[in-house]
């Protein structure tokens, strides 16, 4: 146990330290905030105040409802043109108009129009066009009630008037499909990305002691097996760490948001919006759940990629072209857990989330939809039993090919090859 | 004497070779044990079942008196394999002391033992260096520390001078003969001939996996003494019927002979003086290992050809 100990505090610390480490643990906050932030600075700064002129042929549009309008809605500027329309089409830019928009003659009770066209020096994006098109949409249901003879409070009326669905669990009416929807997601795709990443690191830690010819150094001093399993622990806690940090990252943003009471308004909106979204979720079984099959899902894949590191020599190819279908079943979880948040009581939602070498992910997207409605309790213990006796399988078989290929040089084995050094016996 | 370490019909077959085919031998304790066999004879199948890497499939091994027991006495032994290996990026200080624990030494025993091992080698500048900094023979020069520095009663050095130039061989040579004075065991493969003469004590030559020869330096010189005798002089007497040895070769003014059999070396004195030769030397030729190891190695084929093995 102290061997295994040693080994486990050798893999960690050489990895923490490593610059890589602490740029992509940095990064991600700084990414994070600058995605939230810099979106909504970004969206500020591009939007630019048009001066467009309406050129009216319909004759429904007037200077009073336009002017009431940009009265609301001083993001733009309409003015109506009657006189002069071809002057102002010919050259907009000297009359002081950033472009201009030609109304057709068109009939009120006809449903549909034709796209009208803001006709311009430059493209301008949707930031721009839509608070236009909307501003364009209200003065034409102003002239739209006014033909019907609707009057305010009756145009209200249709306005606000409106049935709304949603669905609600009988038995569990916290349960929000679009939340757990979100949460599955994001636990699910975490739970992808530790699997490849540090599946990943697992296998090239494993070759770098092959083509190091450390390897044998080692296991002259502890078994091959306490080697290839200090390596496992140790890289799962590097991963365990950098979501510690980020989870800590993310708590810090939240209470700050929370009690910086008028801070920035994009963080305050965001705050509240996680309050009100996870306010309905089990927050805690979520999180155990979490933690549980990001452990046991990355046992159960880092040894088989361990073992591959083994087999294979130097060549990235090789190892590449090994790791193939490990690399398809985590990819194949992940097409699962599409079709699971779907519809996540489907058969395929429910064994693929009991089946170890999919559960990991499609159970994840499955749990937020609520325990033990949506997933009953015999099919999550189920799940993380069959799990847990998956990991144990995969460790064994590994350690039984990785004893053998640790010292094997030479030729590539083939998966055939491999299975013959598992189920030898010594 | 008692033995440190003793192998009983040791056997180890892989999918198309017999890599160890019923090997028996016995090392005694403070004893410099050479371990010789051309390329792929089974040196390193051996020497990894006696590190515990490999089990055998049949045979035993004593180890200090006791069944071989790999877990616990791994601490016992250093190994310093043929391919050497220390991993690259890792600072010197941290990695030795990392092997060191993993041999069982506490922290502070390996802290003490490593300083004390650094400033004999010159080493001390070196801690916070990384392994990618050294040259080949100075990463060589730290392999030996880290297979040394538990105090194994058994050091396994598998040609342990390659890479090395004179001086810093000589220092590791030195060392060795320290390490066996101060009654560690060191049991040494290689195939460099003029390197077994110099520092072994006994060797065994393996050959297919098998035991071709067993014995003292000394004793297997004798074994295979071929009666030659060299002369100083000017001319040998003209051989007749009764001439006790046939010349086989000449230089300058030495001759080579046989002394025939029946006779002995003072028949051919006797004989050399009767005839007013006036000798200046005579010496016995004994064969060097070198020529030992290629007369048993040759005419088998010098590479292992790979056959189906069934398990017995």
């Amino acid at each position: 146990m102290r061997k295994i100990w040693l080994i486990i505090k050798r893999e960690y610390l050489t990895r923490v330290r490593k610059k890589t480490f602490i740029i992509s643990t940095l990064l991600f906050p700084i990414l994070y905030i600058a995605l939230i932030f810099g979106m909504g600075y970004i969206a500020e700064k591009t939007r630019e105040n048009l001066n467009v002129a309406v050129i009216d042929k319909s004759g429904y549009f007037s200077e009073s409802l336009l002017a009431k309008q940009n009265g609301i809605d001083k993001s733009s500027h309409l003015t109506l043109v009657k006189e002069n329309a071809d002057s102002v089409k010919k050259d907009y830019k000297k009359s002081g108009y950033d472009g201009y928009i030609e109304i057709p003659a068109i009939d009120w009770e006809i449903a549909k129009t034709d796209t009208l066209l803001l006709w311009s020096f430059k493209s301008y994006g949707s930031g721009s066009t839509t608070p236009i098109e909307a501003k364009l949409n209200r003065i034409w249901t102003v002239i739209k009630n006014e033909k019907l003879g609707i009057d305010s409070s009756k145009s209200e009326i249709l306005t606000y008037s409106q049935l709304n669905l949603r669905s609600i669990n009988i038995k569990d009416r916290s349960a929000n499909a679009k939340t757990a929807e979100g949460i599955g997601y994001a636990a699910g795709l975490l739970i992808y990305v530790i699997l490849l990443i540090y599946g990943s690191q697992v296998m090239m830690g494993v070759m770098e002691e092959k083509t190091n010819r450390i390897a044998e150094v080692i296991v002259s001093s502890v078994k091959p097996f306490q080697m290839m399993l200090g390596k496992i622990l140790g890289i799962g806690l590097v991963a365990l760490t950098q979501f510690f940090i980020w989870i800590a990252f993310v708590l810090i943003v939240y209470n700050i948001g929370k009690f910086s009471a008028g801070g920035g308004g994009a963080a305050n909106v965001m705050v509240g919006n996680m309050q009100k979204m996870f306010s309905n979720v089990d927050i805690p079984l979520i999180l155990f759940c979490f933690g549980f099959y990001f452990l046991a899902g990355f046992f159960f894949y880092a040894s088989l990629y361990g073992a591959i590191g083994s087999a294979v020599n130097e060549d990235m190819r090789e190892a590449q072209s090994l790791s193939f279908p490990i690399t398809m079943l985590v990819i194949l979880s992940i097409a699962l857990m599409t079709s699971t948040i779907a519809n996540p009581t489907s058969p395929i939602a429910v064994w693929g989330s009991i089946i170890p070498f999919s559960s990991p992910i499609v159970m994840m997207a499955r749990i937020p939809f609520g325990v033990p409605n949506t997933v009953p309790w015999w099919q999550l213990f189920l799940s993380m039993g069959m799990l847990i006796i998956g990991f144990i399988f995969t460790v064994w078989f590994a350690g039984k090919i990785y004893r053998t290929g640790i010292l094997m040089y030479g030729k590539k084995p083939s998966w055939k090859e491999m299975l013959r050094w598992a189920f030898r016996k010594n | 004497m008692s033995t440190i370490l003793e192998l009983q019909n040791l056997k180890k077959y892989f999918a198309t070779q017999k890599a160890v085919d019923d090997i028996s031998l016995s090392v005694n304790k403070g004893s410099i044990f050479g371990l010789l066999g051309p390329n792929g004879a089974g040196k390193t199948t051996l020497i990894r079942m006696i590190t515990g890497i490999f089990y055998p499939d049949s045979g035993q091994i004593f180890f200090d008196g006791k069944k071989f027991d790999p877990i616990n006495d791994v601490g016992y032994i250093g190994y310093m394999p043929e391919e050497r290996g220390l991993y690259k990026k890792m600072k010197i200080g941290e990695q030795t002391m990392y092997l060191a624990q993993l041999k069982g030494l506490s922290r502070t025993e390996a802290l003490e033992k490593i300083k004390r091992w650094f400033i004999k080698f010159e080493m001390e500048t070196w801690w916070n260096k990384k392994v990618e900094d050294l040259s080949k023979g100075m990463s060589q020069k730290l392999q030996f520390v880290t297979t040394v520095v538990h105090e194994p009663k058994l050091i396994i050095l598998d040609e342990p001078f390659s890479g090395l130039d004179p001086v810093n061989s000589n220092l590791i040579k030195d060392e060795i003969f320290r390490l066996a004075s101060n009654g560690s065991t060191i049991l040494f493969s290689t195939h460099r001939m003029e390197q077994v003469e110099e520092i072994c004590d006994h060797i065994v030559l393996v050959n297919k996996g098998k035991k071709i020869l067993d014995g003292s330096v000394k004793q297997v010189k004798q074994d295979f003494k071929e009666n030659l005798f060299s002369i100083g002089t000017t001319e040998l007497p003209a051989l007749n019927g009764s001439s006790p040895y046939e010349t086989v070769g000449a230089k300058d003014h030495s001759f080579v002979v046989r002394i025939k059999d029946g006779k002995n070396p003072n028949d051919v004195l006797q004989f050399l003086l009767q005839n007013g030769t006036s000798v200046h030397s005579f010496n016995e030729i004994l064969p060097s290992l070198n020529d030992i190891f290629i007369k048993l190695v040759e005419g088998t084929p010098t590479a292992r050809q790979f056959q189906t093995i069934k398990a017995d």
